[in-house]
């Protein structure tokens, strides 16, 4: 069973901010007020994210260990304080928003996977892109955390970072990898659910040809 | 998807509110026995009719049950060498909504009794598992959690791996689909002219999916996948994305539309769903398979839907039984091949389709070992 999967880096980016990501230039790739206003904080980071790895079309798998945690925080404080949910809070509260998003405004219509696997989730968005690239395509593996809540300084005590994400444009390839990556690097900074991907997005060099194996 | 293993359901288990374990399930399924009631515990000045659990275990000791019941079926000893992969559209809100409706206050919520990957580390604590995955596209959740244990085993990655669908639940499930205006007062009538919305419900279910054909196996034989890429609740209006999910399966599984004998179909009861997906089946199978929803019975129960319909199509290639629709009065689609009545029938193969928010489509492809 110890399969292990080699894929090219082709493009990778990555974002974060101490509370809030500034600059996603969500205007211009987003021209719609509207459709502007429906975003979540995750689906404007993943639209970023996107663009500026270049990918407009195919296969997504995207992680996420706490999902969309503004949307999931309105709700619990409607509840608690007994009023009505808002349905536009439910309609993002479920993990796969933000690429659901993204989807809608690239119109996307392959298949997307959303992975939430606690500290494990970049690993695992690293195995499910490894297992999915063995049919030959060009994958997009993204993972955001939007952390910035009223009050998440009495839940979160280590994190710095409280909006983070990371993409990697990956594809199949035989070449040996050229990167090492560990698969749950603690960083007081960022959420474990996404150092390894971070962890290989920083190593990558431009004009170079960027590889790293997939343990499965 | 280059596959070459073939892949197969070899053991299940299941906790519904129709039933405490599959054959209960299913005979309610025949006989109409809805598990779906009335109840305002969740907001008391509305009165949904929702699916509840008998509430004998607390929802992590069921989870452990219907894990250790698969195990007890199978001729494995146990799960050390075994992928686990969740699907769980809720994962621990409701252990969240419990202290902080208590509190009111985030410093009591446990972060990793919270997110979706709770369920895996509950069974990783009872079983150890070589490795586990959770999956979480709301009601598509355990669907896609079948099709990737599909893609890993055709493969050659793993040789067993157990999906469990699992969701409980919450004031904001219950209460979310109520802000949405889709919930009956009544069990569901999936593909009615006069449905009035679904039930939410909770459930677990577990399927042992392995490449070594066993006794009563049943066969996954393709997985289709699609993004609508239209709208975060509703679905295209003539039902696009759950045609093309169908016709991957198909073309995954070597499958013409005419080998298709039964569609489980999402059938949630609400407007959008039902209408679109009707048009979708009419389009794509000209030669009319009989479709049902289970709904009415199970009620809807979100990331556990696609886990549980699995088994559900998995007994009725075992028992060569084609479940009613019940409740159904006047079928809006006139095209769609649908029965009030049990049908005793030669099935070879079944589909299940599974949708969810944000245009996520799955469909799955079942066949009988002859």
């Amino acid at each position: 069973m110890k399969n292990s999967v080699r894929l090219e880096v082709i493009e990778s980016a990555y974002v974060y901010g101490n509370n809030e990501i500034e600059d996603l230039n969500i205007k211009e790739l987003v021209p719609k007020m509207m459709t502007r206003r429906r975003l979540t904080r995750a689906a404007k980071i993943a639209i970023y994210l996107s663009h500026k790895v270049l990918f407009s079309k195919g296969r997504i798998v995207y992680g996420s260990s706490f999902g969309e945690l503004p949307a999931t925080a309105s709700i619990l404080n409607a509840i608690s304080a007994k009023e009505s949910i808002s349905p536009t809070h439910f309609q993002n509260s479920v993990y796969n928003t933000a690429i659901s998003y993204l989807s809608i405004l690239s119109k996307n219509e392959e298949e997307l996977l959303t992975i939430s696997s606690g500290d494990k989730t970049a690993s695992n968005v690293l195995k499910v892109g490894a297992v999915k690239a063995l049919d030959g395509d060009t994958l997009l593996l993204l993972v955001t955390e939007t952390l910035n809540i009223d009050g998440i300084d009495k839940v979160n005590v280590c994190e710095q970072y409280l909006e983070c994400a990371v993409a990697l444009k990956v594809q199949l390839t035989q070449r040996a990898p050229t990167l090492k990556y560990s698969d749950m690097l603690k960083d007081s900074k960022v959420p474990t659910s996404m150092t390894a991907m971070m962890d290989i997005a920083k190593q990558c060099e431009d004009n170079k040809m960027n590889v790293i194996e997939v343990q499965l | 998807m280059n596959t070459k293993n073939r892949v197969y359901i070899t053991a299940t288990s299941s906790v519904t509110c129709a039933g405490e374990n599959n054959q209960i399930l299913f005979q309610n399924i025949l006989s109409g026995k809805t598990g779906i009631e009335q109840d305002t515990a969740y907001f008391f000045n509305e009165t949904p009719a929702i699916g509840k659990l008998e509430a004998k275990d607390t929802f992590f000791d069921a989870l452990i049950s219907q894990c250790q019941n698969v195990l007890e079926n199978t001729q494995i000893e146990n799960y050390k060498e075994t992928l686990l992969v969740i699907g769980s559209s809720v994962g621990g809100m409701k252990t969240t909504e419990d202290v902080f409706i208590d509190t009111g206050d985030y410093a009591n919520i446990d972060p990793d009794k919270h997110h979706i990957q709770v369920i895996a580390n509950c069974l990783n604590e009872a079983f150890d598992f070589y490795e586990d995955v959770s999956f979480s596209t709301a009601c598509t959740s355990s669907a896609n959690a079948i099709g990737y244990a599909y893609e890993v085993l055709s493969k050659g990655l793993y040789t067993n791996v157990l999906v469990v669908g699992a969701d409980s639940l919450s004031q904001t499930t219950v209460g979310g689909f109520l802000s949405l205006g889709v919930l009956s007062s009544n069990p569901c009538r999936p593909f009615d002219k006069n449905r009035d919305g679904m039930n939410v419900s909770e459930a677990i279910a577990c399927l042992l999916i392995e490449t070594e054909l066993k006794e009563g196996s049943v066969e996954v034989c393709g997985v289709g996948y699609s993004s609508d890429a239209y709208h975060m609740t509703h679905p295209k209006p003539k039902g696009e994305g759950a045609y093309n999910a169908m016709q991957k399966a198909l073309k995954e599984a070597n499958l013409a539309t005419d080998d298709i004998d039964y569609i489980n179909a999402h059938g949630t009861g609400t407007e959008a769903n039902d209408s679109a997906e009707a048009d979708a089946i009419v389009s794509l199978f000209p030669d009319k398979p009989f479709v049902g929803s289970t709904k009415s019975i199970t009620g809807h129960t979100l990331g556990a839907a696609g886990a549980i319909e699995a088994i559900i199509c998995s007994m009725v290639l075992e028992k060569q039984m084609m479940p009613p629709n019940h409740f159904l009065q006047n079928q809006e689609n006139k095209a769609l091949n649908l029965t009030n009545e049990s049908r005793d029938e030669n099935i070879q193969y079944v589909m299940s389709n599974s949708f969810a928010f944000g245009g996520n489509n799955c469909s799955l492809i079942f066949g009988s070992i002859k």
